[in-house]
Order: structure tokens, then sequence, then C-alpha cells
């Protein structure tokens, strides 16, 4: 990290140099200073704050006495049978979305990056549902997938084939938000794949087509095998960003049916905000933390040799 | 020969299909928008209305004491962009101390501000609410855009792009009699357009879309932002007035979004895959 300086005089007065140091220190202070006021305030505290939280019974509504109560917060989530099935709730919803999002992507990727006539147009609609704010997504697709005047019903009729209560089945209720999702969320990846596709040489495709290789063959031992960083880096950021939904199921199913659609931020915001328990809501955002603190390690261990520190 | 062209018919038809299945919750929603309350609920359902009508937007913009669209999206986009702003200044400024000055403890400073990468925002929410609480920032602006402002990962992203720019040009200024707020704001900046362009984006976005935070702190119907907006209007008008309703409050709020978004398309994209990571 050594840095160039600017040539100083072979013998510097001991006065200036001491000034130098001095002015140099209070510019770096000037210029951390408006970030860090923030950093400090609304990251730092609450991180510290929110543990103190947590080892207390501490209501929504100030005024009311917060008595130290220990571990008892942590005691109660461990046999908190709603905590439990959100984050099963949670695992179930990634693992299928994480994977819907997945192979979407990457083949709308290679479709995108297939030479084909309009790509650019092709590229500016899958990307679309992007920009969207959940809330959108959460109003359309509720009208969507509804049972008796939604569109998908709608089509599967139409086809002779019988409706489904997507939203209001037990053990549909996580598919469809998935699927909701994938829809959303899919063009993010699909851009970070485009990239990762272009840094392929097409040398190496034209070698293997002059070996007689076919496109799925090219597929499984060329692609796949280089694209290896970019699918880690896809795979590991999708898991972490799926793993925080909330809107969905606040919006499509608020949850239900029961607590079929429970997810962990769900159950927290409830705790928080409809049993104004925010002593034990804060614990849940630790253990959280904890569960997502091991993905994120493992994300900086394997793309850690990418990145410069 | 013959072979080669069935699969470009097959891309082309895949290609196509999704395109196709992109849309259509697009169009679902315009068309219920315009369909009239009785013919949402007549079985089998028309895919597009038999006798289109107004009457969703008339009651969207005019009828409703609770629900103040057009103020929830200037909401929203004065917070998006007085935080994208700030970002943008401030975490500049940190970034570049972090790459260009030379200070004691410099990389203490960045690896505490990157290791708050490692902890999940939602161990902030409920401190971050009590420390709004005690300031008395609930149900004001200040909740909405001060606490976004803590973001560790743009000064994170915006000190890799600093690294990158050659020190010649810091030398040249230098020799030039330039200290170290003209080098940022003469060479720093100029030079990493595209990279504050990616940060913008990124942030503004981020803000723009975000529900959990505004439907905490936020209680006003007049400081709702557009998604907090919408979520709550669902929530009070989905069964009557009805879909249509709720699908044309859907309609313009994403309407613009997508009208912004074909503008901006290519640096948009091109931001998003410069930085590798998604706002959300």
């Amino acid at each position: 990290m050594a840095m160039v300086q600017p040539a100083l005089p072979a013998q510097p007065r001991r006065a200036a140099w001491k000034w130098r140091q001095v002015r140099g220190l209070l510019t770096a202070v000037l210029f951390l200073a408006p970030y860090t006021v923030f950093f400090l305030a609304f990251l730092v505290w609450p991180i510290f704050y929110g543990l103190f939280i947590s080892l207390h019974k501490w209501s929504l509504f100030p005024g009311q006495n917060q008595p130290f109560v220990g571990l008892d917060n942590y005691r109660t989530l461990l046999s908190d049978q709603e905590w439990w099935t959100a984050l099963q709730n949670t695992v179930e919803f990634t693992v299928i979305t994480v994977i819907l999002t997945f192979v979407v992507a990457l083949g709308a990727a290679m479709l995108v990056s297939a030479n084909l006539k309009g790509q650019t147009l092709f590229r500016l609609i899958y990307f679309a549902p992007v920009v969207l704010s959940v809330a959108v997504v959460g109003l359309v697709w509720t009208s969507m997938w509804n049972t008796d005047i939604g569109l998908v019903n709608n089509l599967l009729n139409r086809v002779n084939l019988p409706s489904v209560e997507w939203l209001s089945s037990v053990n549909l209720v996580i598919p469809s938000l998935s699927i909701t999702t994938a829809w959303w969320g899919f063009g993010l990846p699909m851009i970070i794949f485009l990239a990762g596709l272009r840094g392929i040489p097409p040398s190496i495709y034209d070698a293997a087509k002059v070996d007689g290789a076919g496109a799925w063959a090219m597929f499984l031992r060329i692609t796949l095998p280089l694209l290896r960083p970019t699918i880690l880096f896809v795979l590991v950021t999708q898991i972490i960003a799926q793993f925080q939904i909330f809107g969905q199921s606040l919006i499509l199913t608020n949850g239900g049916p029961g607590t079929a659609s429970m997810t962990v931020i769900l159950y927290l915001y409830q705790v928080a905000w409809k049993f104004y328990n925010l002593g034990y809501a804060a614990t849940i955002a630790f253990a959280l933390a904890v569960i997502m603190g091991v993905v994120t390690a493992i994300q900086f261990l394997f793309l850690g040799r990418e990145v410069e520190y | 020969m013959a072979r080669r062209r069935t699969g470009r018919f097959l891309l082309y038809l895949i290609a196509i299909i999704l395109g196709i299945i992109v849309l259509i919750p697009f169009l679902w929603a315009v068309s219920q928008s315009f369909t009239p309350a009785n013919e949402i609920f007549s079985i089998p359902i028309h895919v597009i209305p038999v006798h289109p009508t107004l009457e969703n937007y008339n009651v969207l913009f005019f009828k409703l004491g609770d629900v103040e669209i057009v103020r929830w999206f200037i909401n929203s986009l004065f917070v998006s962009t007085a935080v994208t702003v700030l970002i943008l200044l401030f975490d500049s400024m940190a970034a570049y101390a972090l790459s260009r000055l030379r200070f004691p403890g410099r990389m203490v400073v960045f690896f505490a501000f990157i290791s708050t990468m490692l902890i999940p925002a939602q161990v902030t929410f409920i401190p971050l609410y009590v420390e709004m609480q005690k300031l008395g920032f609930l149900d004001s602006y200040n909740a909405l855009i001060w606490p976004y402002l803590a973001n560790a990962f743009y000064v994170f992203l915006l000190r890799q792009f600093f690294q990158g720019i050659p020190r010649d040009l810091d030398e040249a200024a230098i020799v030039d009699g330039a200290g170290a707020f003209a080098i940022f704001w003469r060479v720093i900046l100029p030079n990493t357009k595209s990279a504050l362009a990616a940060v913008g984006i990124l942030s503004f976005t981020a803000v723009w879309n975000d529900l959990f935070w505004p439907i905490v702190t936020i209680n006003s119907v007049d400081l709702r932002t557009l998604p907090m907006g919408l979520t709550i209007m669902n929530l009070e008008y989905g069964g009557t007035p009805g879909p249509g309703l709720v699908m044309a409050s859907a309609v313009m709020a994403f309407l613009p979004v997508l009208i912004v978004y074909t503008i901006f398309q290519r640096s948009i994209v091109e931001g998003i895959s410069l930085t590798g990571l998604g706002g959300r």
C-alpha cells in the first residue's frame, strides 16, 4: 500500500514535517467525518444497542419499564414453534427461488448472447421486472394468482385444466411466492451471467466444434466450468437476498394460510409491530444474523480471492 | 445445415415465449385497470375488458381521501434523490480518504467499515427504530433519509473504483500545486463517472423500492412512500372497490419507472454488471 509522495527537500525542518503530519491527519478527518458520523450513529451503535435490547423485556411503547431478563428471550426462541416454522419456510422458499432464478437467468443469458436478431429487445424485456418495487410485484401477482378471478387459473381453465388454489393451499403457497420472485428478479443474475459469458473466448468453442462437440457437450464441458466464479457469485448473493424475503409474503399472503408462508423477517415484523415485543424481535434479528453470517462468511471465503483489498 | 436452422428456430421460440411470460403480468395489470368492477367479478372472466372504463383511475386520483398517490410518488422521489446525492458525496469523500490519503490507522478504519458488511441489515431494524423514537425522528422525513446513509457497501465499492485510477494523474495534479480537495474534485470524481452512476443507480433503486423501513417508521398518509402507500391501499381497498382500482395504482407506479428504465437501460444494465451486485 506504499504511496508515492512528492519529493521532499533533503532535510526538512522538524516543525514543517510535523505540520505536514497534522495537516494530513486533519484532511483525512475532514474527508472521513461526514460518512463516519452516520456510520457510527446508524450502524455501529444500533448493532450493540440491539444486543442490549435483546437482553431486556422491551415494549414498542416508550415509557414502560424495561427489565433486564438475561437470556430469557433467547431461551424462548429455541422453543418457539412459530420461529422454527418461519425458518423452515424461509429455507424452503430460498432453495426453490434460487434454483428457479438460477436456471432461468442462465438460460436467458445464453439466449441473449446467442446472436439472435433483436437481442437488445429481449434483454430489455427480461430485465424490466427488476426495476419494479416489491409493492407493485405484490399487487400484480396477488391478482395473477387469485383463485376465482386470476389470470393463471383462467388460462388453465381455457385448456380444460382445473383451477388451483395457488396462495391458499399450504403446499403451493411457497412455490407460488418463489415463481413470483423468480419472475421479478431473474434479470439481475442474467446480467451478471452475460458479463461472465462475454469473458469466455469464442476460440474455445470454435476448437470444440472442430472436434465435433455438440451444443450440449459444449455447455457442460466449456460454459459451465469457465463460468464457475460467476455461478458461485450468483448463488451466494441470491441465497442471501432471498433469505431476507419480506414484502412478497406480507402483500401476497400475510404469512398465510395459517403460518404456511410465514418467513423470518415477516415474523420479526409481526413480533415487533403487531405484538409490540421489541426485545424478542431483536433476539430474532440476532439469530438471523448468526445464520446469515455463516452464509456470508462462506461468500467471503469463496470470493475473497477475487476481491482486492 | 437443416438441423442448425431448427436449432435457431427453437432458440427464437424459447426467447419469445420467455418474453411473453415476462410481459403478461404487466399487460394483465393494464387490462384490469381499465375493467369495470362488475366485469372483474363475472365468471368466466374477460382477459380484455368488454366495456373499458377510466373509472378506476378517476377513483384513484379524485375520490379517495386517504389515497394520495401523486404525493407518495413525490415523497419517494424526494427521499431517494436526497439519499443518493448525500451517499455519492459523503461516501466518495470517505472512499477518497481510504484510497489516497495517508494517515495513521487507515487500514483499521477501512476494515471497521467493511466488517459491518458481514452483518445483515435486519439486526439494526429494532435498535434503529428505538433510536428514531428517542430522537423524535419517527413519522418524518428524518427517519426516511438519515439511516440509509450508514451503508458501508457503497464506500467499499467506490474505494475499489478509486484504487483503479492511475496515481500518475494525482501526481500530475500535485506538480500543478493541487491539494487533496482539488485532486478529489478534479481528478478522482471526473475519472469515475460511470462508477458514480452505478452507485447512484443502486442506492436510488434500493431506497425507492424499500418497503420495510417506511412501513415501520411512517404513520401519516401524506408522508408515505409509494411502495408503502400501495401496500396499505391494497389492504384497505383490495376487496372493494376492488382489484381494478388496485391495478390502476400499480400501473401508475410502474409506468414512470419503466419509461425511465427504457431510456436509461444501457447505463443501468452496464452499471449493474460494473458493480457485479444488485441492490437487493
